[in-house]
């Protein structure tokens, strides 16, 4: 790890473990994290994205700080001046005449309080477009975790176009950070707690079962954690489409075994409200709807089927060959 | 957050797609004509003619020193080469302990004239080991062997079995391991001896498998006479030396690669017959991912290996991943596609025999528990 990257984690995970409020986080940068410093933001890479969002994702963090950091990014790589307040993402469908957008953005996370959305939008044309909006009529809803996913309605609003990009990958990309960092959160609650917790006159740990269902979540963390840094590196080498939907399914796997594993060890202790394990797990749950969830895998083989099967090998190694 | 594979993704140097084209140039004008039955089977297929192809181009014996007939290369060339020879479904059979192990512990533990008498006939992938681990009351439980080698003047003096022992039927040496002290226990009191294995009082027994294929073998020691200089590495050392041997045995792409051919024969024959559809292609993908991250993590384990590290937590969670893959991969086929299991197409046969030998993946080069037994130690929990 740079040493650059070292400091953005460990001052991430000072700030983040103390649940810090909105205001604290923008103070501290993070946003602006994939902004390039040209256009005043930090410079950072998708690998420094990809450790920043482990950390909010382990601690648990309740605030809308990935889905501002890519709206950042967004706006940045369009040209457009960055505006003030909390810019959000979601997606959604409308109609856009004279550059004015009629029709809504669904289960936009932290909507409510948004200055701001970068939205795709389906419209009649063949491929949807990003649209950076204001804030809409609000119907609030909310997330498994309890996260506000609120419905944006609009009605003859200026728009900003900011190009034909899909943001839904990278939206992936973000989720699979911050699983990476939550499932192996889970994996040391878990480890901790059949550590303390005495049954049958010892340990759970040393029941071999127990290791043995925690050895099953300690790959599939491993797992995670490699798919999203490889995710990242590729990124950062330019393209990363296929990356990012591999990570996210790979990621949709692992949370759908793992929570499983790390509520099976901690017994009715790890499902009440003061134990935090929930909000890790509940959080990973919702996780793998968002962005596209399974819905990736059809396109990925899609393209599998799209040349012969020799050709399945040869495409997957092609892309990190130097 | 509690990190037991905190490695970073391998990227591989400038020049890894010429090698590519390289080894893929030699692959497609040597590789056997065969059915994706055989392909499926890559590492367990021996082809002495292929190895001794593979040997002259200099693919094998690939990081050994010059010295004793290798190439010096970087050890993740020689990765590549592996995971290009697996993906082709190469029949690797005959020289593949012998080049992933047996040389590779000849070069950290052996004496320079064990070197010189088994390296470059390895390297020339003439020369074949098999691995003497396993007997009849030692499988999961190595530190049970009870096969012992005797002190006597000039040598050493052996006599028990071994058990599952694959390839033995025509390899030349054993790698074993043996009480070298009587009365020890566990893991103390062993070594290792590298037997010739025409010298007398060796008796092989093929073990049929339930396919009814000749891969295992029993082979039993009686009254075998070896020399001082069979015995490779330090007297009693046997335990840690087969510890780094079985991490050498456990990181490599061979884990996850096993039975790619069933993948590429089920895209060409859904492509052939149109017989895609939705679920088909979500089943695909999602295979793809699983695959996309278990080269990642398989790279970034032989990485750290090739570094000089012993990634042994990281290798059993390959391995344990990876044969859960593998497992599951014949399973996926069956849901998504109706099949008459008649042996009628290419598709059928290669699915009908990894539904019958996919249960031993998580069986051979270590149990899927003791692999999870290695990762709880991993985490602190044994």
């Amino acid at each position: 790890m740079s040493e650059l990257r070292a400091q953005v984690v460990a001052t991430a995970q000072a700030l983040f473990a103390a649940a810090p409020d909105w205001p604290a986080i923008v103070a501290a940068g993070f946003p602006l994290l994939l902004v390039p410093e040209s256009a005043g933001g930090f410079g950072g890479d998708w690998g420094d994205a990809f450790a920043v969002l482990q950390v909010a994702g382990a601690e648990a963090l309740a605030q809308p700080l990935a889905e501002a950091m890519l709206a950042a990014h967004l706006i940045a790589r369009a040209g457009v001046v960055a505006p003030h307040g909390l810019v959000t993402i979601g997606s959604g469908g409308g109609t856009i005449r004279a550059g004015k957008f009629t029709g809504h953005v669904a289960a936009v996370p932290w909507g409510r309080v948004a200055a701001q959305v970068v939205a795709t939008i389906e419209t009649n044309a063949a491929e949807p477009v990003l649209l950076l909006l204001p804030a809409g009529a609000v119907t609030e809803g909310a997330s498994p975790a309890g996260e506000p996913r609120d419905r944006l309605d609009y009605r003859g609003v200026p728009a900003v176009r900011l190009g034909d990009a899909d943001h839904a990958l990278y939206g992936a990309f973000l989720r699979v950070g911050q699983s990476a960092g939550a499932l192996g959160a889970a994996l040391g609650l878990a480890t901790a707690h059949v550590n303390a917790r005495v049954q049958f006159g010892k340990p759970l740990a040393k029941l071999q079962a127990v290791q043995q269902s925690l050895a099953v979540l300690a790959e599939e963390v491993a797992a995670v954690q490699m798919a999203g840094a490889a995710a990242a590196a590729a990124l950062d080498r330019s393209g990363g489409a296929y990356e990012m939907m591999a990570a996210k399914l790979r990621t949709n796997m692992a949370i759908h075994r793992g929570v499983a594993l790390a509520h099976q060890v901690h017994g009715a202790i790890g499902f009440t409200q003061d134990y935090p394990l929930h909000r890790l797990t509940r959080r990973l749950m919702g996780w793998r709807s968002d962005f596209g969830g399974d819905s990736w895998a059809e396109m990925l083989g899609e393209q599998a089927l799209s040349e012969r099967g020799a050709g399945l090998w040869a495409d997957m190694v092609r892309r990190g060959d130097g | 957050m509690t990190a037991v594979f905190a490695l970073p993704p391998h990227v591989p140097p400038p020049g890894t797609a010429a090698l590519r084209s390289e080894i893929r140039s030699f692959i497609a004008a040597n590789l056997p004509a065969g059915d994706a039955v055989s392909r499926a089977n890559s590492w367990s297929v021996a082809d002495a003619g292929f190895s001794r192809a593979l040997g002259a181009a200099g693919w094998l014996g690939m990081v050994w020193p010059r010295a004793w007939g290798g190439h010096e290369r970087p050890a993740m060339d020689r990765y590549v080469v592996l995971e290009e020879l697996l993906a082709a479904g190469a029949p690797v059979g005959a020289h593949w302990i012998a080049d992933r192990q047996t040389g590779p512990l000849l070069l950290r533990y052996g004496t320079d004239a064990q070197r010189q008498k088994y390296l470059p006939g390895m390297a020339r992938g003439e020369v074949y080991a098999c691995i003497g681990l396993s007997e009849p009351g030692a499988g999961s439980d190595l530190a049970a062997v009870r096969s012992r080698a005797e002190k006597v003047p000039g040598g050493w003096r052996i006599n028990g079995q071994k058990l599952w022992t694959s390839g033995a039927h025509r390899a030349h040496a054993m790698l074993a391991l043996l009480r070298s002290e009587a009365g020890s226990e566990r893991g103390a009191g062993l070594s290792q001896f590298l037997i010739d294995l025409d010298t007398p009082g060796i008796t092989i027994r093929p073990v049929i498998n339930l396919t009814g294929e000749h891969d295992f073998n029993e082979l039993f020691f009686d009254d075998v006479m070896v020399g001082d200089d069979a015995l490779v590495g330090g007297q009693g050392n046997g335990w840690a030396q087969v510890t780094a041997e079985l991490a050498l045995e456990r990181s490599g792409p061979e884990r996850y690669l096993s039975s790619h051919a069933l993948l590429v024969t089920l895209i060409d024959a859904a492509r052939a017959s149109g017989s895609e559809n939705a679920a088909l292609r979500a089943t695909i993908g999602k295979l793809v991912a699983e695959l996309w991250t278990l080269r990642q993590m398989s790279m970034a384990t032989a990485a750290k290996l090739a570094g000089g590290e012993d990634p042994v937590v990281e290798a059993a969670i390959v391995k344990d991943l990876g044969n859960d893959f593998e497992q599951r991969l014949p399973l996926a086929v069956q849901a998504v596609l109706d099949l008459d299991l008649d042996g009628s197409t290419e598709l059928v046969r290669v699915l009908s025999h990894l539904l019958q030998v996919s249960p031993s993946f998580s069986l051979r080069g270590g149990t899927r528990e003791i692999l999870r037994g290695i990762i709880a130690r991993g985490l602190g929990l044994r």
